[in-house]
């Protein structure tokens, strides 16, 4: 730290002489020159004065000195911008101050703050894409003065393969290229998914200004202006990668909620829609137990004689057939909205109209059953194949109230449904013919007459409930219903 | 609507006097604060395209003003370019949280900043 401030006050002593050497040219020239420029002379002139009794007077304060620094800098740099020829004899001596305070303020080291600020850029990986091989070469040299690992790309084209094949933590990209320009590079660049979050810093010079603009809108993180300026390219270089690394924080956390939600699909999925997913996903604060009053129409399934047909079969035989004929019912179900409640053996609970609301839960889960129905033609042939048993299934619809919510202890708890209405459908499931579709006196009100065909009804005596059951079969869909 | 002047806060009178001229040279129309709380009363007056604004400043740090500013719903949408001594990341990631819309470190890359303020008051205009 020390030795850096004395470095650079060092640089300044040289340019606070030089500067006072220059001072009795720039005061004579103002005495036959315009006074615009003569009062520019004199600014330049009281700045080099405060320049040299800001170094020489023992001034240690950073701040002052820059000020003094800054401002001899500025006056050089402006009266060299100007034209007037009254300048030509000090042209050279005040070109020779201006780019000393450039090159004092542009090594980084010379500076105290910025020695300890920034953190290096070394082992960045930086890729520059420019037309000319000299700039290619200037700022190649600049980046590996800063450690970085530089890699170069003399066209757009060229830049764009090597993106593909390699990374790299931040892209230069000159803005006035034949072939394909930086403006195209780079909204390829944005416009490509493994590409988008590259910090891209656009180049280009001060006549550019509208193409730099459009080139920010589409997503340019910044821009450098020509010739650049080493400790601006550095600070730029420095912000471009730290947004790159805050955006691969955000998508590491991203994943990893990904990765979570993935187990939740994977691990509910199969047992409950994706609706109740989705649900559960969202608000979390829904798996609290408790529940809703419902309007339902409750499914219950079964394989008629299931235990007697498997009774010989080894154990996982009665797993195979299980499983093929559980996983077509289960998509079935998902497929029409339904949301199975359990498996028990060969049977499944099912209920439409719950989580998510619907005005139609009664036919979804006719047709439904309708394809469940059908689809049992697949499994016997499957199951023909494979020497196993050929299976008769029993549908029972039935729509009423339930409570429909999380049920359960806080340790085990599940999305389901209770009420009467299941022991009601548990019922008919039970006078189910093999093949058989059988719907409850309210399923048959809640549905289409035009649509669904039912056979004639059969009255069930209901052990243990009031009164009897009234129920029918469905027999057939009419399509042009 | 929106103004092409240049508001420049700076305390150090030779900055101020070098900034002001360079500027007018380029074309702008330079208006100067000497400390943070008349900056805030001439953007409220005034309503300046863009500031450019030194932070280390007497009565009311550049901080301190922008601040201010950018709680303040009359300029809080006037893009204030920070300058500070110091080529430091935290100083510019500072400026960035206090809002400011962009930095530059001193002594100024004149027409860096000049791209800067052409970009800031291109974008008030469109």
């Amino acid at each position: 730290m020390i030795g850096s401030i004395l470095a650079a006050k060092i640089d300044f002593i040289q340019v606070s002489t030089l500067g006072l050497r220059l001072v009795p040219t720039l005061s004579s020239l103002t005495e036959h020159c315009s006074d615009e420029l003569a009062d520019d002379l004199g600014a330049l002139v009281r700045a080099i004065e405060r320049l040299s009794s800001a170094v020489n007077g023992g001034q240690t304060n950073r701040h002052d000195l820059l000020n003094a620094v800054a401002a001899v800098k500025g006056y050089s740099e402006m009266l060299l911008d100007s034209a007037d020829e009254a300048l030509i004899p000090v042209r050279d001596q005040v070109d020779e101050i201006a780019s000393a305070l450039s090159q004092t303020s542009q090594t980084p080291e010379s500076l105290p703050a910025t020695s300890r600020a920034l953190d290096s850029l070394t082992g960045c990986s930086i890729l520059v894409v420019d037309d000319l091989p000299e700039n290619l070469d200037l700022m190649s040299r600049l980046l590996q003065k800063m450690d970085c690992d530089v890699i170069t790309a003399n066209s757009g084209r060229d830049a764009l393969s090597m993106l593909a094949e390699r990374p790299v933590d931040i892209v230069l990209l000159d803005l006035v290229m034949p072939d394909i320009g930086g403006r195209e590079v780079l909204a390829r660049i944005k416009a490509d998914e493994q590409l988008r979050a590259l910090p891209v810093i656009m180049i280009s010079g001060q006549q550019d200004m509208d193409h730099i603009i459009d080139c920010i809108q589409i997503g340019a993180d910044d821009y450098l202006l020509k010739p650049v300026n080493s400790v601006l390219l550095n600070a730029r270089i420095k912000s471009g990668i730290e947004r790159k690394r805050w955006h691969d924080k955000e998508e590491q956390y991203r994943e990893q909620l990904e990765k979570r939600e993935q187990f939740i699909r994977q691990t509910f999925g199969r047992y409950i829609s994706d609706a109740i997913v989705e649900e559960i996903l969202e608000k979390p604060e829904g798996l609290k137990l408790g529940g809703d009053l419902r309007n339902v129409t409750l499914m219950m399934s079964d394989i008629r004689r299931f235990t007697t047909l498997v009774e010989h079969l080894p154990p996982e035989q009665v797993v195979l057939l299980l499983n093929r004929y559980l996983g077509k019912m289960t998509d079935i179900i998902l497929h029409h909205g339904g949301t199975i409640d359990e498996f028990l053996g060969d049977a499944v609970l099912a209920a439409f109209g719950a989580p998510s609301e619907s005005d139609h839960h009664a036919e979804q889960a006719v047709n439904c059953a309708i394809e469940m129905q059908s689809a049992m033609a697949d499994i016997n042939a499957m199951n023909a194949d494979d020497g196993l048993p050929h299976l008769e299934m029993a549908i029972a619809l039935n729509t009423g109230e339930v409570v429909a919510g999380n049920i359960g202890s806080e340790r085990r708890s599940k999305y389901g449904f209770v009420g009467h209405q299941v022991n009601v459908t548990s019922r008919i499931e039970d006078d189910a013919l093999p093949n058989e579709i059988l719907i409850s006196e309210q399923t048959l009100q809640a549905i289409d007459n035009d649509v669904f065909e039912v056979g004639d009804s059969r009255t069930l005596n209901a052990k243990g409930m009031e009164g009897l059951l009234t129920v029918y079969p469905v027999i057939g869909v009419n399509l042009n219903g | 609507m929106a103004s092409s002047t240049v508001l420049l806060v700076e305390d150090n009178d030779i900055n101020r006097d070098m900034l002001t001229r360079r500027l007018t040279r380029a074309g702008l129309t330079v208006m100067t604060a000497t400390d943070g709380a008349s900056a805030l009363d001439a953007m409220r007056e005034h309503q300046p395209g863009v500031v450019l604004m030194d932070m280390t400043l007497p009565v009311l740090s550049g901080w301190e003003a922008t601040a201010k500013a950018k709680s303040d719903p009359s300029v809080a949408a006037i893009p204030i370019i920070a300058l500070t001594a110091h080529a430091m990341a935290a100083d510019r990631e500072r400026a960035m949280n206090a809002g400011c819309s962009d930095y530059e470190t001193k002594p100024i890359d004149f027409p860096a900043l000049l791209s800067k303020i052409y970009l800031f008051l291109g974008a008030n205009n469109t």
